[in-house]
């Protein structure tokens, strides 16, 4: 037997949501994904076996993924409108840093790795000049 | 024989394309609200009644459901601004298209804050929000109910 309110109950939520960020951000994230990358790669070009470059392209695969999520999160969290002055190319180098992301998931050659190494390091330059080890970075403690 | 009078299409606002009303006729039609964005008017756990009917965005200060640009969430704000209205922001202004509306949270900046969420999720997050992702307009609060009772269009 049904109650009143089953019959009543709404049928789907909808979300007045707001954010809850941490405020932690560091390129260091996508680097680490970027370097997996580079390291697979570089491990493929010495091993042939077909069961062990399979595995290795699927892994390729989701560490790029997770480096392409940490450079969103930089760019649409971190980065403000005001940042735009010390770093006037700041989209752009986004824009190019997680289209490289897409090339190194499809390629086997080491160069597109290294390629993308050098469009992070850019990305932490800008971060580092624009206050982001200070701002959202907790402290190591010092004995 | 006179010509008829031109319709003024041009000044009409763009309608949802590709939904048919029979789809729209589908719903939701009753929603739960979660989580705190549109408090003092609307708390998590109200029941709204929603017509899901409408095509184009509604009338400022109207309540609607929508699929959030980019996360595909469905979430509920407040129409601030409708096609061709302006918008100001910190760097100038904007002038939303003629299928485009500014969806803000009610909830004010320091209460968000102070609840520990960070800048509001709404268009000063992620820009005019197209009509294709309008769900519909809420306007009616069913639950709990001892509020229940049609929404305020407008603070």
């Amino acid at each position: 037997m049904f109650r009143l309110s089953d019959i009543l109950a709404p049928t789907t939520t909808v979300h007045a949501h707001c954010d809850l960020p941490c405020g932690v951000y560091d390129p260091e994230q996508a680097r680490i994904e970027a370097e997996s990358c580079y390291k697979i790669i570089e491990k493929m070009g010495a091993n042939s076996d077909p069961t062990f470059t399979t595995r290795a392209i699927a892994i390729k695969e989701e560490r790029a993924e997770l480096a392409k999520h940490h450079l969103d999160v930089l760019w649409h969290d971190y980065f403000k409108p005001e940042h735009l002055e010390k770093v006037p190319n700041l989209h752009e180098m986004f824009w190019n840093a997680t289209k490289q992301v897409s090339k190194v998931k499809a390629s086997t050659d080491l160069a597109d790795a290294r390629k993308l190494l050098d469009m992070i390091d850019e990305i932490d330059a800008a971060w580092t000049a624009t206050g982001g080890p200070e701002k959202t970075r907790v402290a190591k403690q010092t004995a | 024989m006179t010509e008829p009078k031109p319709r003024r299409e041009a000044g009409l606002p763009s309608a949802r394309r590709g939904v048919s009303l029979r789809e729209r006729l589908r719903g939701p039609w009753r929603v739960v609200v979660s989580e705190r964005s549109m408090t003092p008017g609307i708390q998590p756990g109200d029941w709204l009644l929603v017509d899901p009917t409408v095509a184009r965005w509604p009338r400022r200060g109207s309540i609607v459901v929508f699929r959030e640009p980019d996360s595909e969430l469905l979430a509920i704000k407040r129409v601030a601004a409708g096609p061709g209205d302006r918008v100001a922001l910190d760097a100038g202004h904007l002038v939303l298209g003629d299928d485009e509306a500014w969806l803000l949270s009610d909830a004010p900046l320091g209460e968000l804050a102070a609840a520990g969420g960070g800048a509001p999720v709404d268009s000063r997050r992620y820009g005019p929000v197209p009509v294709d992702c309008l769900v519909g307009r809420a306007w009616f609060r069913y639950g709990p109910l001892r509020r229940v009772g049609t929404l305020a269009g407008g603070r």
